[in-house]
């Protein structure tokens, strides 16, 4: 008998035919081909609201707050704080944030219905667009699920190139977290010296993948193939010096103690919330639970490499970012090995996974902020249907739980230490 | 032991990054190349005829639509690339179809919003972008941009800007916190469409429900063509509002 407890929904197809769980005590994936009843399940519901016709919509279920002088304030759709366009409904009665309700869709590009009947080359073109600063792993995942779905093999150096784009942006997003928590703390020198290494990082981006963003990077013929044995040195020799850096940076930031106190016991999440919720990446393993893609669901090239696994149990926004810390470490670690053990263009292996159903592929990467899965179900070398649950989907409800009882000054340090995106949510 | 510099020995040993862009041409740091190397004119042999490879139309008899371009490189064979210059933000739409992939050097300028040349307080509206753009934008503020350098600030209301930057596709759910940015910014006033998103819809053209541009909804100033352009070329259009333009000296 399992535990349901150590049990969190990972992902529901639409058409309720299968749904994906994550157990945390074998650390194993189990699909189980036909959800009992997806629509019984208070997640998997927040989840179709997400991606459903109707916009804008709450994107963590409303608590119900009421009392003398309680009332809603609206933050957004518009706001210099938050770097996208999203809202939050705030019930508060002045000084305290009493709940929140991230409202999102404002951004909702249609990508979702839009790439239906596209080949996957131009659909690609959108799905990296998904969210232009995790680019890499929205393609991967994609082109993952459309070559399981097609039974397709797959030239190693081809998954060779997407695991160092995902690597490399990676640490690219967890130091731009580091950067946006130093604003919110007018951490000002340390607010410029981890911009200045965040745009050190794209520039490198650029230079190995011809785009800052790493756009058409992971589709056929782009300019990483072309990654010779000079080429593959400098682009270590640079990792080398700016993971360096890095963690000049951090050993300064912990050494200030106005910065940790704005983000210790900052946005808590408990661990049973975090199982309950579905919560993914870091704020997962913030709360002590074991679980990355690149280790539970592996796919080439994590297969033949280390992953190490860094976790904390605080929960709380600077356990978050220790882990992404402790990331950025991990993943410039990956970076050099890969750069070591580049293959041979020749050798080709099969898809990650055997299609879910005729036609129909899933596959996971780890993101940044965490799990992302791509549902794909093509007809011929067309889309015909696309699912997707984001990272940021999973971890809204735990940011929302996380707010309540804070202080309107306290938003800007939990927001960001998850790592929430309104543009893959919306999709 | 690891023995870490301070903060400010860390600040001397790196010396000063930003850029001398624009009273200098960008380097190529600043504008890395999209794809494998220079790109040959249009009609020449390196274009692959068949505008309809293109994902997005851009290619046409008349030439290439910047606005329209995101930089997919499909056109090209390999071992070229675009690599225009970036001083690339117009004041007329009609400016981005060009018969190269470069756009026209001869370009109207826009009348500045203040003719003594002062300071501008700049605000950023995300109509449904992918975050490349808002992040370019941002990135503006850091050290190897600096545009504070030049009198221009990020400002954290629309009643304070005199220069909207629009980011994204415009979505039918953000069409009214647009406007209302709009009318609340005080006259004399700038719009910035930056990125081919809001100038034609970039990768997302044709989408049903999104709007095709941002001009549609309100009047455009200035046109930044890329996806996402370089912050470099974002600071040439703030600059050519600011009526600060002039030719970088090389080098």
């Amino acid at each position: 008998m399992h535990d349901p407890g150590e049990r969190a929904l990972a992902y529901a197809a639409e058409d309720g035919s299968f749904a994906l769980y994550n157990d945390y005590r074998s650390g194993k994936a189990v699909l189980v081909p036909v959800a009992a009843d997806p629509s019984s399940s208070e997640l998997a519901t927040l989840w179709r609201t997400h991606s459903g016709p109707e916009r804008p919509h709450s994107l963590a279920p409303a608590p119900r707050v009421e009392g003398y002088g309680v009332f809603t304030f609206p933050y957004g759709p518009i706001s210099m704080g938050v770097p996208e366009s999203g809202k939050f409904d705030v019930r508060t009665y002045g000084e305290r944030i009493l709940g929140l309700v991230p409202v999102g869709g404002f951004k909702s590009r249609r990508i979702r219905e839009s790439v239906v009947g596209l080949d996957v080359r131009d659909a690609a073109l959108r799905i990296e667009r998904m969210a232009g600063n995790v680019s890499a792993s929205h393609a991967a995942a994609f082109l993952a699920a459309a070559e399981s779905a097609a039974g397709r093999e797959v030239a190693t150096v081809e998954l060779w190139i997407r695991g160092l784009a995902q690597e490399l942006q990676r640490i690219y997003n967890h130091v731009h977290v580091l950067a946006r928590i130093a604003e919110a703390a007018s951490q000002n020198v340390g607010l410029a010296q981890s911009h200045a290494l965040a745009e050190e990082l794209l520039r490198l981006q650029g230079a190995t993948f011809g785009h800052r963003w790493l756009f058409g990077a992971l589709l056929p013929g782009g300019p990483a193939r072309a990654l010779d044995a000079p080429g593959r040195a400098t682009v270590a020799r640079e990792a080398v010096r700016l993971s360096r850096e890095f963690d000049q940076l951090w050993a300064l930031f912990l050494e200030s103690r106005t910065f940790i106190d704005r983000i210790q016991t900052t946005g808590p999440v408990r661990r049973d919330d975090a199982i309950r919720w579905g919560a993914v990446g870091p704020t997962l393993r913030a709360c002590g639970v074991d679980w990355d893609d690149r280790l539970r669901v592996p796919t080439v090239p994590y297969t033949d490499l280390f992953v190490s696994l860094p976790r904390e149990d605080g929960g709380d926004a600077l356990a978050r970012l220790s882990v992404r810390a402790e990331e950025v470490r991990a993943s410039f670690l990956l970076v050099e090995q890969m750069l070591d053990r580049w293959p041979a263009a020749v050798a080709t292996v099969g898809p990650a996974a055997p299609p879910v159903a005729p036609h129909r592929g899933v596959a996971r990467v780890e993101a940044p902020s965490g799990d992302l899965v791509y549902d794909v179900r093509l007809d011929g070398d067309r889309v015909a249907g696309l699912g997707f649950r984001s990272p940021s989907q999973a971890n809204w409800a735990l940011f929302a739980r996380g707010m309540r009882d804070a202080v309107f000054t306290d938003f800007h340090f939990a927001f960001e230490s998850f790592g929430l995106l309104f543009a893959e949510t919306d999709g | 032991m690891i023995v870490v510099p301070s903060w400010i020995q860390r600040a001397v040993e790196r010396g000063i990054v930003t850029s001398r862009y624009p009273d200098r041409a960008a380097t190529a740091d600043e504008v890395p190349a999209t794809g494998r190397g220079p790109c040959p004119p249009h009609g020449s042999e390196g274009l692959r005829p068949g505008a309809g490879d293109c994902p997005v139309e851009a290619i046409s008899p008349d030439g290439v639509d910047q606005g329209r371009c995101i930089r997919c490189a499909r056109c090209l064979p390999a071992g070229f690339a675009f690599s225009g210059p970036v001083e690339a933000s117009v004041a007329v739409r009609a400016e981005l179809i060009s018969p190269t992939l470069v756009p026209a050097a001869s370009r109207r300028e826009s009348a500045p919003l203040r003719p003594l040349g002062c300071s501008l307080h700049v605000f950023l509206v995300d109509v449904g972008s992918c975050n490349a753009c808002n992040l370019e934008v941002m990135a503006l503020a850091n050290p190897y941009y600096d545009v504070s350098r030049l009198g221009v600030f990020f400002t954290n209301s629309p009643r304070h800007a005199d220069v909207l930057l629009v980011v994204g596709v415009p979505t039918p759910e953000m069409v009214e916190p647009l406007k209302r940015a709009f009318e609340a910014m005080p006259d004399p006033k700038a719009v910035v469409a930056v990125g081919a998103c809001p100038i034609s819809g970039g990768a997302f053209a044709g989408t049903p429900g999104l709007a095709a541009g941002l001009s549609e909804l309100i009047p455009v100033d200035r046109f930044v063509p890329g996806c996402p352009p370089p912050p470099v070329a974002v600071i040439d259009a703030i600059v050519a509002l600011g009526g600060r333009a002039r030719a970088p000296e090389e080098g």
